[in-house]
């Protein structure tokens, strides 16, 4: 679900290796079949799992969260070792042009029938779970991101813009549109900033166009000279150069400390994030946020997917488990309960979701705002060797905000970086 | 006596025997298979790709970013042993006169030593927050404008360096004290004895007394330096070490290649290298400090 633009975690080395040693699998107590399911960050999956055990007396479901790092090193270790993941795991999708490519660490699912799932997501959920043209099914999709902006009533109101929802809405219909107000923003408010970071509206940007680094028809690279690549960054990179964003990293401590005490105004939202803003700004941010439509278009920003590892000896029944996670009826109970955005278009056209609203956000429509943006989603091509060449750029728009270079001079040196990476 | 003989030649072997199948099994296999693995394009999760010999070694050599690496490693190594072992040694210098209370000096001494790694690389990336740090906020009251600790090569390095001499000095301090206690007493007398001032004993009788630890602190400081790697990782938050790598040490390039791009073969060959640079640095180690404070 959390995506994150480069591994920004803490000991992510030492929890990777205790899960190694944790081991897992195996009868529970009382001669039950233990199954465990890895998570990350929020899933909300525990009382799942106690409504999977009262319907399966004989599985004993236990769950494992760590946060996003650790949890994908874990697993790779523990893939790479042939030992130690747990029985369901899951991916974000920004690891699965990798997974995809070791698609035989993990249990083949159409074995188990999963092809006939297929009709529950739409076609650019459903592909990045698939491998070998389509037979090998690996992953199946939980949730999504989507894409909303966030914004601070009480600064806007203090910048003299105006708060209702619809009217900042039609304040950014584009990007440069946002980049405007970002000035106008600075201009009456200097002790704040407008934008968290030029890495988030890049990633905002970049994830609304159907390509990015790598061509969607041969997964040649194409970064250097792809337009939405370098439009993204010129956006970006001038909100940044201006000064206009808090040169704070996403979901680091800066960042959580930025949101308690209002240092930005506005952030591009998956619905994954309103957890996070929440938690940082804490009870007392209560009604001062508000979600809004993103500028451009609709975009999808971060989403998991569930994998049973090949090493695993109870496949069918992880199979089982995790089908059963991932059904409408539990994607469901996940957005109404946690606000965790399910994938399935059934379920986000239901209106449950769609007249879902959001206290904490003064009341904002949630379901309806991500679910228009859902059904806009271009879905972008990933490049199996993606994460070699994001963490290039976003570090070229940090140099650009902290004013080491120009955004050309940033630019050039990234796109070189990029080549060499991949060489 | 056939078996007392066979007992006195076999037992202690024995004995020994537990740390050397502890080291073929931590130690020799890893060495061993790390070697192997850095003669492959060896992805982590697919396992070995190719036999490509020395054309990982090749690469890294001509790897503008594994240079970088090392002169980071090197510049944050020189910014953090050298105030730090001048600095121990002059605590221990001090700890070793008689001193009211001296066992808990010792005790205060060696605690940010005892303080996990993880823990220290938190609070001191906290302190030297760009926006809510405690050094800004003092930076700020000196009328200095707050500074972006990460976003320079020299503040970076002097970061790291910071955490780096606040969790060791003590420990190399109390080694020095432990040998400087050793030094026999006649000598000290006899300098004494001979007019020689405070500096001079120290430097004609402490000093080439704790050679041998001066030695070992300098090649354990070596090895540490080399592969420093939770303090600056956490201290960027991310294995590349700042948007231009400013402060990556060699450690974290090779864990950005073997545990985010999955180049286990990469990585393999990175840590052979690092293996040889300790052990090179380690026997030069030796010699200088040999030259420099001469026989005891």
């Amino acid at each position: 679900m959390r995506r994150v633009r480069a591994s920004r975690s803490l000991p992510a080395l030492v929890v990777a290796l205790a899960l190694v040693v944790a081991g897992c699998g195996g009868a529970g107590d009382g001669g039950k079949l233990r199954l465990t399911v890895a998570t990350f960050g929020e899933f909300g999956y525990e009382p799942l799992f106690e409504e999977y055990e009262r319907a399966h007396p004989e599985v004993d479901v236990v769950g494992r969260v760590a946060d996003f790092d650790a949890h994908h090193k874990g697993l790779v270790t523990a893939l790479a070792a042939g030992r130690g993941a747990a029985d369901v795991v899951a991916v974000e999708e920004q690891y699965m042009p990798r997974m995809r490519q070791s698609a035989r660490q993990f249990a083949d699912l159409s074995a188990f029938g999963a092809r006939e799932l297929r009709d529950r997501w739409p076609r650019w959920k459903w592909e990045p779970g698939v491998a070998e043209g389509g037979d090998y099914v690996f992953g199946l999709g939980t949730d999504m991101g989507s894409l909303a902006m966030c914004y601070r009533r009480d600064l806007f109101e203090r910048a003299g813009l105006p708060t209702d929802r619809d009217a900042v809405a039609a304040l950014w219909p584009t990007w440069e549109a946002y980049a405007q107000v970002a000035e106008r923003f600075a201009a009456r408010v200097p002790d704040a900033a407008f934008a968290d970071s030029a890495g988030t509206v890049y990633t905002a940007v970049l994830n609304q166009a159907e390509e990015n680094y790598f061509a969607k028809a041969d997964d040649s690279f194409i970064g250097d000279t792809n337009p939405n690549v370098l439009r993204a960054f010129r956006i970006a990179g001038a909100i940044g150069a201006a000064g206009r964003t808090a040169k704070v990293t996403t979901f680091t401590q800066p960042w959580n400390a930025a949101i308690n005490r209002g240092g930005f105004a506005t952030i591009t939202c998956p619905a994954w994030m309103l957890a996070q803003i929440k938690e940082a700004g804490g009870a007392d941010g209560a009604g001062k946020w508000d979600v809004t439509e993103v500028p451009g278009d609709g975009g999808n920003w971060g989403g998991s997917y569930l994998a049973v590892p090949a090493q695993g000896a109870h496949q069918r029944e992880a199979y089982r488990l995790a089908e059963w996670l991932t059904a409408p009826e539990q994607q469901e109970k996940l957005f109404v309960r946690d606000g965790i955005l399910p994938s399935e278009p059934e379920v986000y056209r239901d209106p449950v979701v769609l007249e879902h609203t959001d206290p904490y956000f003064g009341d904002a429509p949630v379901g309806r705002l991500f679910a228009a943006s859902s059904d806009t989603v271009r879905p972008n091509h990933r490049g199996v060797r993606d994460a070699d060449v994001r963490p290039v750029f976003g570090r070229a728009l940090g140099r650009v905000e902290n004013g080491a270079q120009s955004v050309d001079q940033a630019w050039e040196q990234a796109v070189r970086e990029a080549r060499d990476v991949l060489r | 006596m056939p078996f007392a003989r066979w007992d006195r030649r076999i037992t202690p072997y024995l004995f020994v025997a537990p740390f050397f199948a502890l080291f073929a099994v931590f130690g020799l296999y890893p060495l061993l298979r790390t070697a192997w693995m850095s003669l492959h394009r060896w992805d982590l999760l697919d396992g070995p790709v190719a036999f490509t010999g020395l054309a990982n070694y090749a690469e890294l050599f001509t790897d503008p970013h594994f240079y970088n690496a090392l002169a980071n490693t090197a510049s944050i190594f020189l910014a953090a042993t050298v105030p730090q072992l001048l600095a121990a040694l002059g605590i221990a210098a001090l700890l070793d006169r008689p001193l009211r209370g001296r066992t808990a000096w010792q005790a205060v001494v060696l605690l940010p030593n005892v303080v996990p790694v993880v823990a220290v690389a938190l609070v001191f990336t906290q302190l030297l927050g760009r926006d809510q740090g405690l050094v800004a906020w003092v930076l700020a009251s000196l009328g200095a404008s707050p500074l972006d600790w990460q976003a320079h090569a020299w503040s970076a390095h002097l970061g790291v360096a910071l955490m780096v001499i606040w969790r060791w000095t003590g420990y190399n301090a109390l080694l020095y004290l432990a040998a400087m206690q050793s030094v026999p007493r006649e000598l000290h007398e006899a300098a004494a004895l001979d007019g020689a001032s405070r500096a001079r004993a120290f430097r004609s009788v402490t000093l080439p007394g704790i050679r041998p630890t001066l030695v070992f602190t300098a090649v354990v400081s070596t090895i540490g330096g080399l592969q420093l790697f939770a303090e600056p990782t956490l201290f960027g938050g991310a294995s590349a070490g700042g948007n231009d790598r400013q402060f990556q040490t060699l450690v974290m390039y090779l864990y950005e290649n073997g545990f985010e791009r999955f180049d286990a073969g990469y990585a393999a060959t990175i840590s052979w290298v690092l293996f040889a640079l300790c052990a090179v640095l380690a026997f030069a180690n030796t010699a200088l400090v040999r030259r420099f404070v001469g026989r005891g």
